[in-house]
C-alpha cells in the first residue's frame, strides 16, 4: 500500500492566521502547545472555552489561565522539527468547514491521504505547577474548541 | 523541485515514509506530556467570538518519529526468482503477442509498478537496487538477466570496442547493439540495457564505467570458485587476459571486496593465497543473522576483512561500528584488531 502525503501548507495570505504574537512559537497556522498531564473535560468538548493564552509583550513569556490557575510556560526549540499532519479526505468526524465533496464512496476504497498543514521548529511549553490566581486579569486571546469538535 | 512524500508498507510491515530518493523508519514515540495542536479557527465557525480567538484542534500523546534506513529491497530477490533470463530464451520470449491467447497461461508479467507498490523504498533506491541485481525490463516485465549470459554480453562488448577500434569514452550504442546481434544472436535491446548499467548512454553515445564493468567481468570469473579455491595469481592471470589489454591495468582484487574470501594454501613457501566466492549479497540481511554467518564461516575475522560483508546492511560507518559493537567481541593482538562472536554457545 502506498499513502501519499501531500504538502498543503498554505501561503501567508489564504487563511486565517494566529494573531502574530503566537506565531513566534509555532508558525502562522499551527501552534504547538506542551502541557504536563492533559486536558480533561466533562461531557461534549465541543465550543468549550478552556481559558486564556496571552503573551507578554516584553518578557514574550506565554501564560495560560484556566479558570482559578495561571500557567507559565516558555519557548522551546524542538530538537527535530514535527510536521503536523491531517487526513485529507476521511469520513465524518473532520469536517473542515470549506467545501469538501461529499463523493464518499469513491474514497471510501482508495488509500487514505495525508496532508502536511505545517512543519513546526518551537512548542509553547508550560512545564511548570499552576499558580492560583491573584484577581488580575490579563489581555488576551480566549481559547476555544471548535465547533467542529476535535479528531 | 516537487517534494514528494509516501508511506509505503504492506499491512504486515513496519511502515516507512519514502522521499523520491531516500528512505525512513517510522517509530511511534509515546510523549508523557501532552501536545495541543493550536490554529485558527476555522473559517466559516460558528463561534462567533472576536478575532483573537484560537483554537484546540487535537490533543497528541505521541508523535512520529523518522530515521534513515536503508531500503528494504531483499524481498526483491524473491519476487525474482524463477524470472530469470538467460541465453537462448530469445525464441520464445520474442514471440510476437498474437499468439499469446492459444498458448496456456504465462507465468504473470511483474512489472516496475508491481514492484514499486510491494518494495518498502524511494523510486531512486528502486530503480538503482533493479540495476544493481542486473535486472532487464523486457516489453514491461522484470527480468533480472542470468550472471554468465551478463558476462559473456560484457566480454563482448569489451571485445568488440576493441576489433571495432571504438573508444570506450564514447561509442556509438547502435553499431555496438547491431555487431552483438549479428555475430551472437543477443537482441539489441538487451545489450542497450546492459550498457546502461555499465556505464552512462547519451545521445547514443556510451561511455564505459571501467571499474563497473571490470569488477562484473570478475565476478563472472570468480563465481565459478565457489567450493574450490583458486590461487590468487592464478585468478589475476585469467581476469585480467578476459578483460584485454585495454583494461589489464584496472585490474585489482579490491574492486571485488565483499565477494570472496582469502586463505593461505597450507604447506606452501612462499605462501600462495587462495580465493573463493563468497558474495556478501548472499548473506542474511539481518544484522544478527548476518554475524552468525560470517561466523560460522570464520571464527575470528580481522577489522579490514569483516567491514566489506557488512557494508550492505548499514546507512554509514557509524551504524556499522554499533553493530560490531553489538554482535562482535573486539580482541587486540599483534596483528591488530580481531573480531569473534560475542556469545559462544558451545555448551
Amino acid at each position: 500500500m502506498i499513502i501519499p502525503i501531500n504538502i498543503a501548507i498554505p501561503g501567508p495570505s489564504s487563511v486565517r492566521q494566529l494573531p502574530p504574537q503566537f506565531a513566534q512559537f509555532g508558525t502562522g497556522e499551527v501552534v504547538l502547545v506542551e502541557l504536563q498531564g492533559a486536558l480533561e473535560v466533562d461531557g461534549d468538548l465541543k465550543d468549550q472555552v478552556v481559558g486564556k493564552l496571552s503573551v507578554d509583550i516584553e518578557t514574550k513569556k506565554p501564560s495560560l489561565r484556566i479558570g482559578h490557575h495561571l500557567l507559565e510556560g516558555k519557548l522551546v526549540t524542538l530538537p527535530k522539527p514535527l510536521a503536523v499532519m491531517h487526513r485529507a479526505k476521511v469520513a465524518v468526524s473532520t469536517t473542515e468547514g470549506d467545501a469538501m465533496d461529499d463523493s464518499d464512496q469513491t474514497l471510501d476504497s482508495s488509500p487514505p491521504q495525508w496532508d502536511i498543514i505545517a512543519v513546526v521548529k518551537r512548542k509553547m511549553v508550560f512545564a511548570k505547577r499552576p499558580m492560583p490566581m491573584v484577581g488580575r486579569v490579563l489581555p488576551t486571546a480566549p481559547v476555544d474548541i471548535p465547533s467542529s469538535g476535535l479528531e | 523541485m516537487v517534494l514528494s512524500l509516501v508511506i509505503k508498507g504492506q499491512p504486515n510491515e513496519d511502515a516507512v515514509l519514502c522521499t523520491s530518493d531516500k528512505t525512513y523508519t517510522l517509530r511511534s514515540v509515546v510523549l508523557s506530556n501532552s501536545v495541543l495542536v493550536v490554529t485558527p479557527p476555522p473559517a466559516g465557525s460558528t463561534t462567533n467570538s472576536s478575532n483573537e480567538d484560537i483554537v484546540i484542534r487535537d490533543q497528541l500523546h505521541e508523535v512520529l518519529e523518522l530515521m534513515p534506513c536503508l531500503p528494504k529491497l531483499q524481498k526483491l530477490n524473491g519476487l525474482l526468482r524463477g524470472r530469470e533470463y538467460d541465453e537462448g530464451q530469445e525464441e520464445t520470449e520474442g514471440m510476437e503477442d498474437g499468439m499469446e491467447d492459444d498458448r496456456p497461461v504465462k507465468r504473470p508479467k511483474f512489472t516496475y509498478e508491481d514492484a514499486r507498490e510491494i518494495l518498502q523504498a524511494s523510486d531512486n533506491e528502486l530503480s538503482r537496487g533493479l540495476k544493481e541485481k542486473r535486472v532487464l525490463t523486457l516489453n514491461g516485465d522484470l527480468r533480472p538477466i542470468a550472471a554468465p549470459h551478463l558476462t559473456t554480453i560484457l566480454e563482448l562488448l569489451l571485445n568488440y570496442l576493441v576489433s571495432l577500434s571504438l573508444s570506450h569514452a564514447s561509442a556509438p550504442v547502435e553499431e555496438l547493439a547491431a555487431a552483438l546481434e549479428d555475430d551472437h544472436d543477443i537482441k539489441r535491446d538487451i545489450s542497450r540495457q546492459v550498457m546502461t548499467w555499465f556505464g552512462e548512454v547519451k545521445n547514443g553515445r556510451w561511455q564505459l564505467d571501467v571499474n563497473t564493468t571490470i569488477k562484473e567481468v570478475g565476478l563472472g570469473i570468480l563465481r565459478t570458485y565457489k567450493d574450490d579455491p583458486i590461487a590468487e595469481d592464478e585468478f589475476l592471470q585469467k581476469w585480467r587476459s578476459t578483460v584485454g589489454d585495454t583494461f589489464e591495468s584496472i585490474v585489482d582484487l579490491k574492486l571485488l571486496s565483499g565477494n570472496y574470501l582469502t586463505s593461505p594454501k597450507p604447506f606452501t613457501n612462499p605462501p600462495v593465497l587462495m580465493l573463493v566466492y563468497f558474495p556478501a549479497s548472499a548473506l542474511p540481511p539481518d544484522p544478527g543473522a548476518r554475524f552468525a554467518d560470517l561466523f560460522l564461516t570464520r571464527s575470528r575475522w580481522k577489522a579490514d576483512d569483516i567491514t566489506p560483508f557488512l557494508a550492505d546492511i548499514v546507512v554509514d560507518n557509524k551504524e556499522r561500528d554499533k553493530l560490531l559493537l553489538k554482535f562482535a567481541r573486539a580482541i587486540t593482538d599483534s596483528e591488530g584488531v580481531w573480531y569473534t562472536a560475542r556469545a559462544k554457545y558451545n555448551g
